[in-house]
């Protein structure tokens, strides 16, 4: 519920093969409803399990279709294209406008910066007025890196740290233009799955650089959206990226494994200068200790007094992303 | 060299040394005629019997050769049943009907769970009402596989289906109530992975409150536990690998001392299978993940000579030919990498199976096909001498299996072992067949290949870690899907000979009622309130055992008296972490 409100989805496709689903589809046809957000569509199917008549029941209670056994995935395909179609569901855009709930209301806003078949000033029209403005943290690295990883277990500190405030995450997730794309970072992600976490993914359309052609604008909004961090994932980067510049963040990370390749190639790398904080992940590898001396060597070149934490995401309690913690975060 | 590495290079070597004796038994005339002495030593001890037609026959099947090379292909490569490497059987007699015969246990194990612990309970004295040795097999709900409460957010809708639903030690004391858990005949077993630690634990402490201390060490069964499966391909695993593989070997390092009959894992590729395995991949990948565990224990300071034999397996039986002879492979495998790599003793070696037909091929159209199916894959798993057997419900695409259906599945088994004649009389009846040795050569290869593969990538879990596993499963899973889509996997009723009426099937549909899954919430809440003074105090005292690096099982034991599945495994999440799916 939480992420179809997020991303402000036009419909829930829910898979259910071992028992009780007309309770857990009603249940989420019921939630929807309480949340004023029945705009959104479910439909859905559990191969054999669901019979015919349970079915019955189930579209009484407001599922729009259950697919049964040996139905192809193109059938199932055509029919949320077309009964899920803007247009064809008259209402998904008309109710949006009156929405209370602050997260459906920014969620749809960013649909709106994104689809960009509004101006701005239209965007942010019924935006919360400008609070005190949150920390913004652009966190990029090449594909692999662990960024995702990394992201949730700095939130997973951010929310013991902090018992009150709100975050929210900007993901992008690569796709050509004019197409969407698998939002997968936030099927990794296990403690931003919270109610104090508004996560948005992205897709970039064809833009390269890491980011969306959307990006600027939808995190000007996130910015005002009452949140005390705001964070901007990358897609993962080539050498030659430098993403943060459109709409620039507070502190950027970049996000390095030891693999990056020789001394020379490292040399390429456009964002350690643009970083204000390496973090080389996955430091257990072999490997580690050559990657971090060069990278050291590579920063104090630039002379800058950037820093370089080591860290392995995957480890529960790692003492290096407590490190990154403190100085990027808190 | 990773212990896959060692196991591939032992296998050669041990198939090398059997073709060396194979020659010298061909050109050494004076070991020649030791071997031929001890084979007809072998063949003249062996028993007869008079089948009800009349007919005498041997008790067991032996090649009929006087050819000293393949007699000693035979003797060295396969070992007669329940002698090294176990090829026939892991143990010398299985099924046959002989009252003086040790290991005559019915393999009949059937799975069952639905809707709460006193249905369940129904269910299992119900299947069990002719049974003289009682074997129960546990299935659990969605919620408890994750180690939720019933009164978790969204999972109302899920208590009680697909399996028991069980929050706390009161329903585990409801759940077998009326059998004796302690029992020279009665085992159960319990199929969770993630939770499993703190199941076990609910079951150690249900069986002490209900039959005092001394029931402990009496205590026989099963506890699925495998992690490395759940990773691979089912996905229900909730802490991090380490800490779920720290747990896993607290709990086997407990059981081993205090409860000496229980099996405290049950390293499984039915689910690996179930995901979309090929058979090789299936038996490569259970392998592996077997050995493993026993490098994890050992390390751990445990020894093999304890612990090795109270490891277990558990396969899928399906109907590609491979199943012909795939736990035939795996004995072997299993046999010479726990010698020659682990120095483990005979009862360590040996891959002692419980095998399920497989669901996946079991299809809604048409279901009564089914029972066809299923009883074609009970005949190949009892081909393979599997040690216990659970025959799937032909109504299981619809539903949790009807007791029509359960029974129809159970006497499918008698049917097989008691009836017909094929496995009553005589051991190793069709095992000698050229078809079967070819087809156990061709997997031994594929397996080993698979091994060299997981070698190069550091072994099992760096493969892990590399997705190697899951991308192999589900590249296979994605071809059987084409061929059924291209009509070149024939499945009768679903691309083939299809039934034009189409009708819905008349099958009774098994359901948990709405004031069931109340019931249960409703105790739950009561538990916990009754629990409210000592809940906290347990789950610190509990969080210090995992800080400090003591046994966690050892705590959990203690921790169940009074907290719930849900509270635990919260606790639990705080000190270790959650484990992050892998997309």
């Amino acid at each position: 519920m939480r992420a179809a409100t997020q991303e402000d989805v036009r419909a829930i496709g829910l898979s259910s093969y071992n028992g009780g689903h007309v309770e857990f589809f009603t249940e989420v046809v019921d939630l929807l409803k309480r949340q004023g957000a029945d705009d959104i569509g479910v439909f859905g199917g559990g191969g054999g399990t669901i019979t015919k008549a349970d079915a019955a029941i189930m579209q009484k209670k407001g599922v729009d279709r259950i697919f049964f056994a040996g139905t192809p995935l193109s059938e199932i395909v055509k029919f949320a294209k077309i009964a899920y179609n803007t247009h064809g569901r008259s209402g998904w855009r008309a109710r949006g406008e009156t929405i209370s709930d602050p997260d459906r209301r920014i969620a749809r806003m960013l649909t709106a910066a994104e689809t960009g078949d509004r101006d701005e000033g239209a965007c942010f029209r019924g935006a919360p007025a400008k609070g005190s403005a949150p920390i913004t943290i652009g966190i990029t690295g090449p594909g692999g890196a662990g960024k995702t990883t990394l992201i949730d277990e700095l939130v997973l500190r951010f929310l013991k740290a902090s018992p009150r405030t709100r975050l929210a995450i900007l993901s992008h997730d690569p796709s050509l233009i004019g197409q969407g794309a698998l939002l997968g970072d936030r099927a990794s992600m296990v403690y931003s799955q919270d109610d104090r976490v508004f996560m948005r993914s992205l897709a970039t359309r064809g833009q390269a650089g890491g980011l969306s052609p959307a990006s600027g604008r939808c995190l000007r909004l996130l910015k005002r959206g009452g949140f005390d961090r705001v964070f901007v994932e990358t897609v993962g980067i080539g050498q030659e990226a430098a993403p943060f510049g459109g709409e620039p963040v507070d502190r950027v990370i970049l996000v390095m494994s030891p693999d990056y390749g020789s001394r020379l190639q490292l040399q390429k790398i456009v964002m350690l200068d643009v970083a204000n904080i390496v973090v080389l992940n996955k430091s257990d590898l072999s490997g580690a200790k050559t990657a971090a001396a060069e990278i050291e060597q590579r920063l104090a070149l630039n002379g800058r007094g950037q820093k370089l934490i080591q860290t392995v995401a995957r480890r529960h309690r790692d003492p290096g992303v407590d490190e990154l913690f403190r100085l990027a975060i808190s | 060299m990773s212990v896959l590495a060692q196991v591939t290079n032992a296998v050669e070597a041990f198939n090398r040394f059997v073709e060396q004796q194979v020659s010298q038994a061909r050109s050494d005339s004076q070991f020649g005629e030791r071997l031929m002495a001890r084979w007809q030593a072998a063949r003249g001890g062996l028993g007869t019997v008079t089948i009800p037609t009349a007919l005498k026959l041997p008790r067991l099947a032996l090649p009929l050769t006087d050819e000293p090379g393949e007699v000693a292909r035979y003797l060295y490569g396969e070992g007669l049943p329940g002698e090294f490497p176990f090829v026939n059987a892991a143990y010398r007699e299985m099924y046959l009907v002989n009252p003086d015969a040790k290991n005559t246990e019915e393999p009949t194990r059937l799975f069952a769970g639905l809707a709460l612990a006193e249905d369940t309970n129904h269910r299992f004295h119900y299947l069990t009402r002719h049974q003289k040795n009682i074997r129960l097999s546990t299935a659990f709900d969605g919620p408890t596989l994750y180690g939720l409460d019933s009164d978790a957010d969204g999972v109302f809708g899920k208590i009680g289906e697909g399996g028991v639903a069980l929050d706390t030690i009161e329903d585990m004391e409801r759940l077998y109530a009326g059998f004796p858990l302690g029992g020279e005949h009665f085992s159960v077993s319990m199929t969770i992975n993630g939770p499993a630690p703190i199941i076990l634990a609910m079951y150690v402490a249900a069986a002490k409150r209900r039959f005092g201390p001394e029931v402990v060490s009496t205590l026989r069964g099963t506890i699925q536990a495998d992690i490395l499966k759940e990773v691979q391909a089912q996905n229900e695993i909730i802490f991090p690998i380490e800490a779920s593989l720290r747990f896993l070997a607290d709990m086997v390092e407990h059981t081993t001392t205090h409860l000496p009959r229980w099996y405290p894992i049950s390293i499984s590729g039915y689910h690996i299978a179930e995901a979309g395995a090929t058979p090789v991949q299936q038996a490569a990948y259970t392998l592996s993940n077997g050995f493993t565990y026993v490098e994890l224990f050992r390390d751990r300071g445990l020894e093999v000579k304890r612990f090795g034999p109270r490891l277990s397996f558990f396969l899928d039986c399906g109907l590609d030919i491979e199943y012909v002879a795939l736990a035939r492979v795996c004995r072997k495998l299993w046999a010479i990498g726990m010698r020659d790599v682990f120095g483990a003793d005979p009862p360590a070696q040996l891959f002692k199976l419980h095998t399920q037909t497989s669901g996946r091929s079991l299809i809604a159209q048409e279901s009564k096909n089914n029972l066809t199916r299923t009883a074609i894959e009970l005949v190949l798993a009892c081909l393979n001498a599997t040690n216990s057997c659970h025959s799937n419900s032909a109504d299981e695409p619809f539903t949790t299996p009807s007791e029509e259906y359960v029974r129809l599945a159970a006497n499918s088994q008698a049917i097989l072992l008691e009836e017909s004649g094929l496995f009553k009389f005589m051991m190793n009846t069709l095992t000698g067949s050229p078809g079967v040795k070819i087809v156990e050569r061709a997997v031994e290869e594929g397996i080993l290949a698979e091994f060299r593969e997981i070698d190069r990538l550091g072994g099992v879990l760096p493969a892990i870690d590399q997705r190697y596993q899951r991308s192999q499963i589900q590249a296979a899973a994605h071809r059987y899907e084409q061929q059924i889509n291209d009509g070149t996997r024939p499945i009768i009723g679903l691309n083939r000979y299809c039934d034009e009426t189409n009708a819905a099937p008349a099958v009774k549909v098994v359901r948990t009622p709405r004031q069931k899954k109340q019931l249960q919430v409703d105790r739950l809440e009561k538990f916990k309130r009754r629990n409210r003074a000592r809940t906290e105090r347990a789950l610190d005292r509990l969080a210090a055992v995992v800080e400090s690096g003591g046994n966690v099982f050892k705590e959990l034991i203690h921790t169940v008296e009074c907290c719930s599945l849900g509270q635990i495994t919260a606790r639990l999440h705080e000190c270790v972490g959650r484990h992050r799916p892998m997309v």
